[in-house]
């Protein structure tokens, strides 16, 4: 602690003497303000909660970890310089944008810099990361004014991106995981020539062939880096739910209406719509409903905005994943709902206060 | 009759705080000087009857005034005045009478008329007793006499609601103000104000708690048909009269007046014992009851002192020294900072809170278990330990952010607005009808919504400003109320100034 607080002084110091470091002043504070807290005081009232947005990211995190030690499991060590490279191109963004703005540094980066890898193929190579996360927190975020104000989700702005940008890389190289051993906890990457594959959704679509749900529930399929360890992210999930940090309204209407919609459709046109239950664990659905589609800020802040905004990504969900060409539909709807956000806010407004 | 439990939407336990005030009373010791204020609870500023060098006693009426909305205000000591000066108090300028003790005596004479065998009472006679002994200015609108108490005459209140939940951080003890004898006491009491408002039905709400309480009272009244008890969550701020209100009575509440306008009067415990002690036994309200709370206090407990005792006197001797410490009054969310321990206590005080003024920084606080720290969310290990306390501090925890619309402050808010969206309209100076229509002039200044914000967004000051400045561009709190209530008493209730 001591050594920290030296370290930080002694830096500042610097920076009080020389003109050209005084711009990295946002980037002291925010380390300052990491390992010092406040000193702040209350005014009215006179106590405050101790949760602040530092806790609240760390948790969002923490409900991440067991996904992110899965997939090094499955993908190799590799994964972790995947992240590697997504904090630091995004964080970069992120410092420029503070320093640009002569504003603090915000927590809200720690989480899209672990969620963006996380949504991205195995094999993609790691200039696309940068790319991607770049674009993501720069057009995703910053451009709106920064956290708080963003429409879109800065992960899902990224890889939608990063998809329509380079489909051939996006879309096309699947690997299976690793599932003896030690895996990926041992090896860098699965041999190049590694078994390419096509995810479960897509061999749906081509093939009507569905994965055995155990094996898409503990991993053992092919997709995104942190898509597959489906029990840990339900877990995570769930961790969050429990702890209040995440509302339970949105994710369950996604995922019911996921689950009940195909059902009604299935009658209609058969073999376009999986049944549900395979709805639910294939792609990118758990991962989405819990941690992306429920990210405050892009998401209704009303009860019932949320209930409309789930039934409307579930609804979105299937229609995509059925009837475009795309598979990634939790992605796209996901984005398209982050748009619709403050009109579902403003209509339910409306609604309740309604002029008597 | 014993009602099922109620609760409402919104607001928040705060569970398990370090520093409760044990069920113990002491006498605190005469001081040697009172200052008196001469605005106590509900009322307005009476002017002065003694002037400097006037030799009173104890429970002497100093000031009186039947002709505006006030009650009697009593000397505490027997002594002599030293000076009627106005002094700063609570943020407005106050006249005050200092009193030097002179005889130590704690012989309280009585006010005459009073009688342990009250049903024998005229009622005129106990309302000019509850008016004489000061009690009818207490909590918000008073306790309704013929003597302008309060802004309604007692035959028009329709509920009478006696509230014992106790929802603040720190709470007086139930179990204390209750004890023995003094439960028989207290449903005396509501027997008396009963029939000074013939036409009330009373409504007795108390912690869910205190199961014991609760059967016992449930026991002693079962004759009563026109009392009803309710059991409530101790949820935060059910305390409030506009929570009292539509939890009980399943009426809305005309925010920005007084439960008096709709002809519901609401009171305390330590008001309906004031009640008994004034009729039955003749007793001015000089003395109250004060639980000394928090975790900066050595030892705990309640004490009962003379109305215009100074802080000092109180806390002298009490407080932890090793450590700065922040005083406040009443509540820890909407409580006045008592930074000036010269002044005096007055009847409103029921609690005097002392916590740690933390201006440290504390290193990876954020990283912390958290085994003591209180949390909205359930994010810390002392939500899975009940045992251990909580302990309270005024640091801030965090820095202050852009909002992230978590909805912590929607799902709190007991009267179902939504803070962040109007703290954004008030933030972009976007001030007029829209916000009106939003709910802002319901906001009761309960502070939960500040409390719970992990922005650290000061959400209650900024709707309070939003307030201000519609009430400024001429959009008034009147034009959301009155066209929906049937209000009573308005004149008075616009001459009395608001706390
Ligand atoms: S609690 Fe704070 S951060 Fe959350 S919605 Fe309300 S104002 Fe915004
Ligand atoms: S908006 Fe007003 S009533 Fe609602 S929580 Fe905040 S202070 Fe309390």
């Amino acid at each position: 602690m001591r050594i920290i607080k030296n370290v930080i002084d002694n830096l500042n110091g610097l920076m009080q003497k020389n003109k050209y470091l005084k711009t990295f002043k946002p980037v002291m504070n925010a380390m300052d303000e990491f390992f010092f807290g406040t000193d702040k005081v209350t005014s009215l009232p006179h106590i405050v909660d101790n949760m602040d947005i530092k806790r609240l990211m760390s948790f969002v995190i923490i409900a991440l970890l067991p996904v992110t030690i899965a997939s090094i499991y499955f993908w190799g060590l590799r994964v972790l310089l995947v992240i590697a490279v997504s904090y630091a191109f995004g964080g970069l963004i992120e410092v420029c944008f503070a320093i640009f703005r002569k504003k603090e540094i915000h927590e809200g980066f720690l989480v899209t810099g672990l969620i963006f890898p996380l949504i991205l193929p195995p094999g993609v190579p790691l200039w696309v990361v940068a790319v991607g996360s770049m674009f993501g927190v720069m057009f995703g975020k910053e451009v709106f004014g920064g956290t708080g104000r963003n429409i879109f989700n800065p992960a899902i702005a990224g890889r939608i991106f990063l998809t329509i940008a380079f489909p051939d890389i996006m879309t096309m190289h699947w690997q299976m995981p690793f599932s003896k051993g030690l895996g990926g906890f041992i090896h860098f990457q699965n041999t190049v020539d590694a078994v390419t594959t096509a995810t479960p959704l897509v061999m749906f679509k081509n093939q009507g062939v569905i994965a055995p749900y155990l094996n898409l529930m503990f991993g053992q399929s092919a997709g995104c880096i942190g898509e597959t360890f489906r029990i840990g992210i339900i877990l995570g999930g769930l961790f969050l739910i429990v702890m209040r940090i995440v509302d339970w309204r949105l994710p369950l209407a996604y995922l019911a209406t996921v689950v009940i919609f195909p059902y009604i459709s299935n009658h209609l046109i058969h073999t376009q719509f999986a049944l549900g239950g395979f709805q639910l664990l294939s792609g990118g659905l758990l991962l989405g409903a819990f941690f992306m589609a429920t990210d405050p800020v892009t998401s209704p802040f009303t009860k019932q905005g949320r209930w409309i905004a789930g039934f409307l990504l579930g609804f979105l969900t299937v229609l995509i994943r059925g009837l475009s060409g795309y598979v990634e539909g939790v992605m796209f709807s996901i984005l398209l709902i982050n748009a619709f956000t403050p009109l579902i806010d403003t209509m339910v407004l409306k609604v309740r206060y309604k002029k008597k | 009759m014993l009602k099922p439990v109620r609760t409402f939407r919104g607001g928040y336990e705060f569970k398990n705080f370090n520093g409760q005030a044990r069920p113990v009373i002491i006498e605190n010791q005469l001081p040697a000087m009172v200052t008196i204020p001469l605005k106590q609870g509900f009322g307005t500023e009476l002017k002065s009857m003694v002037k400097k060098g006037d030799v009173v006693f104890a429970g002497q009426t100093i000031a009186r005034d039947d002709s505006v909305v006030s009650s009697p205000i009593h000397s505490s000591v027997n002594g002599v005045v030293e000076e009627v000066r106005r002094v700063n108090y609570f943020k407005r300028q106050t006249a005050m009478v200092i009193i030097r003790t002179t005889n130590a005596s704690k012989e309280i004479p009585r006010i005459e008329g009073c009688s342990l065998d009250w049903a024998r009472l005229s009622n005129e006679k106990i309302e000019e007793l509850i008016y004489l002994s000061g009690v009818s200015s207490l909590d918000r609108e008073g306790i309704p006499t013929r003597f302008k108490s309060s802004i309604i005459p007692p035959e028009e209140v329709k509920h009478l609601i006696v509230h014992g939940v106790g929802s603040e951080p720190y709470n007086i003890s139930l179990e204390l103000l209750l004890k023995d004898k003094n439960l028989l006491n207290f449903l005396e009491g509501v027997k008396i104000l009963k029939r000074i408002m013939p036409n009330s039905k009373v409504h007795l709400s108390l912690n869910v708690k205190k199961k014991n309480i609760i059967e016992q009272v449930a026991k002693l009244t079962s004759q009563l048909e026109w009392l009803d008890i309710y059991p409530l969550e101790p949820k935060y701020p059910q305390g409030y009269d506009e929570m009292l209100v539509p939890t009980i009575l399943n009426q809305n509440f005309p925010y920005g007046y007084s439960a008096a306008n709709i002809g519901v009067v609401i009171l305390n415990i330590q008001a309906v014992l004031g009640v008994y002690e004034a009729v039955c036994e003749g007793k001015p309200f000089i003395e109250r009851i004060i639980a000394i709370c928090g975790p900066s206090i050595k030892d705990n407990l309640h004490i009962k002192v003379r109305v215009g005792t100074s802080l000092k006197d109180i806390l002298a001797q009490r407080v932890k020294i090793e450590t700065p410490v922040r005083v406040v009054m009443n509540s820890l969310l909407t409580g006045f900072q008592l930074n000036d321990i010269s002044l005096p206590v007055d009847r409103t005080f029921s609690h005097v809170i002392a916590i740690p003024e933390k201006r440290e920084r504390e290193f990876l606080s954020f990283m912390k278990p958290g085994k003591t720290k209180d949390s909205y969310t359930r994010a810390f290990l002392a939500e899975m330990l009940p045992w251990v306390k909580r302990s309270p501090d005024t640091n801030k925890h965090g820095e202050e952010r852009p909002c992230i619309s978590c909805g912590f402050c929607e799902r709190t808010c007991p009267v179902k607005i939504i803070p962040h969206l109007l703290a954004k309209y008030v933030q972009r100076n976007l001030i007029d009808e829209t916000i009106m229509n939003y709910g802002i002039f319901n906001c009761i200044e309960c502070g939960l919504c500040s409390y719970v914000c992990p922005s650290k967004i000061s959400l209650m000051k900024i709707i309070k400003d939003g307030q201000d400045k519609l009430t400024m561009q001429g959009c008034d709190s009147a034009q959301c109320i009155l066209p929906y209530f049937n209000l009573k008493g308005i004149e008075e209730y616009r001459g009395v100034t608001k706390l």
